[in-house]
């Protein structure tokens, strides 16, 4: 192109202007074909020279525009797979919870919390909150707590088990205790823990078998008051 | 891993009974799952350490505690077992429970039973909390040592088990 005199007076018609208008407000709503069909970039006068300009412009916005909306949608969704991940993570821990507390409705209205593993405070707090629950939702009159696989656990932890075979009379069930071995015994003494109102068994068939037995005797009295009755 | 530096430790010491022969175990803690492995391998590492299993369950509520504190209150962090740790006796496992939360206010409140760092727990939000305030007490109660260590970027709690 020639070098022009700055004193030139470029001539186009107020068409063109209007168009290049019209072209920059569908660049602004990301149209970006029908916006370059309005552009001319044969660079046959002055102001198609500045056509051309933008034209350029918007292409190259174009394409970064696609980047970015590709981008975008690819965050997207690696979002959505890690929110799918972390709620698989929250179900597998609500999981975790509930196998850690297993309550097993072993006779009707009987239920059974076998502790196996580590017994830490968190845990203990959870055990007696669903065995509390349980009983209140399966009318239970029997509640056994087997200790057997629990060879340690802080005195703390020892007084709240112990609490919470209370807490569970004050639902109007029995609790019993089977299942505590030498060291928890050793525990349970040293921090010096009101025994009284908690029946403690050596282990959980004992337990069921007095339960039954002691039904049986229950229910033999009826069957007595009903046939005098 | 593990179980390969295991191996290794005797014959280290036989060449150069000057020479560490401190074994680390790093465990990330950030989720509940996480405090779950953690505790296995606590336990598992205490048998095999000649802890017997008494002390070794010990040990691990000991790691297990520390480790729900990170994850409840530490944001995240992580646990390091080490057995035989430079500077230490002979036979002693110590356990590195690191997290980049804020410090504990006040640690001799955090230490009672039935307290956190503000001062008692109510009773009634026990069970909403889910848990006792009674971990940190249980930690000093079967730890041989307790060391609270506030560090630049988080906190440390390290506690050490005798053989």
């Amino acid at each position: 192109m020639q070098p022009e005199d700055p004193q030139t007076i470029v001539e186009f018609s107020h068409e063109r202007l209007e168009d290049l208008i019209q072209a920059l407000a569908y660049a602004a709503i990301d149209d970006f074909d029908a916006c370059m069909s309005l552009l001319r970039e044969d660079g046959s006068d002055t102001f198609a020279w500045l056509e051309a300009g933008f034209n350029d412009f918007l292409g190259q916005l174009k394409i970064i525009k696609a980047d970015l909306q590709g981008a975008l949608a690819r965050a997207e969704v690696s979002n959505r797979e890690l929110e799918a991940k972390l709620e698989t993570i929250e179900r597998q821990q609500a999981a975790i919870r509930e196998l850690s507390t297993p309550l097993i409705e072993v006779w009707s209205g009987v239920l059974c919390l076998p502790v196996v593993g580590i017994v830490d405070s968190q845990r203990s707090a959870e055990m007696t909150e669903s065995l509390l629950e349980a009983i209140v939702n399966k009318q239970a009159r029997i509640a056994i707590i087997d200790i057997t696989g629990i060879d340690a656990m802080d005195t703390k932890t020892a007084d709240h088990f112990i609490k919470m075979a209370k807490a569970v009379r004050l639902l109007g069930a029995d609790c019993t205790l089977s299942g505590i071995n030498p060291a928890i015994a050793q525990t349970l003494t040293h921090i010096g823990v009101d025994l009284t109102g908690v029946r403690t068994m050596r282990n959980l068939r004992d337990a069921l078998q007095t339960f039954l037995r002691e039904q049986s005797a229950i229910n033999l009295k009826i069957h007595a008051g009903q046939a005098q009755g | 891993m593990t179980g390969s530096s295991d191996l290794l430790r005797p014959v280290k010491s036989m060449a150069d009974p000057t020479a560490s022969s401190a074994v680390e175990r790093k465990f990330p803690v950030r989720a509940m799952g996480d405090v779950l492995i953690v505790r296995k391998r606590a336990q598992e590492l205490g048998v095999q350490f000649g802890l017997g299993s008494r002390r070794a369950t010990e040990l691990a509520i000991a790691v297990s505690e520390l480790a729900t504190n990170i994850v409840k209150y530490g944001i995240h962090g992580e646990v390091i077992l080490v057995t035989d740790p430079d500077g230490g006796q002979k036979g002693e496992i110590r356990v590195v429970a690191r997290d980049v939360g804020p410090p504990i206010r006040n640690l001799e409140l955090a230490l009672q039973d039935g307290c956190d760092d503000t001062g008692p727990i109510d009773p009634a939000l026990v069970l909403r909390r889910g848990g006792l305030g009674t971990g940190l007490g249980a930690v000093l109660r079967f730890a041989d040592l307790f060391e609270y260590q506030p560090e630049e970027n988080g906190k440390a709690i390290i506690v050490t088990f005798y053989r």
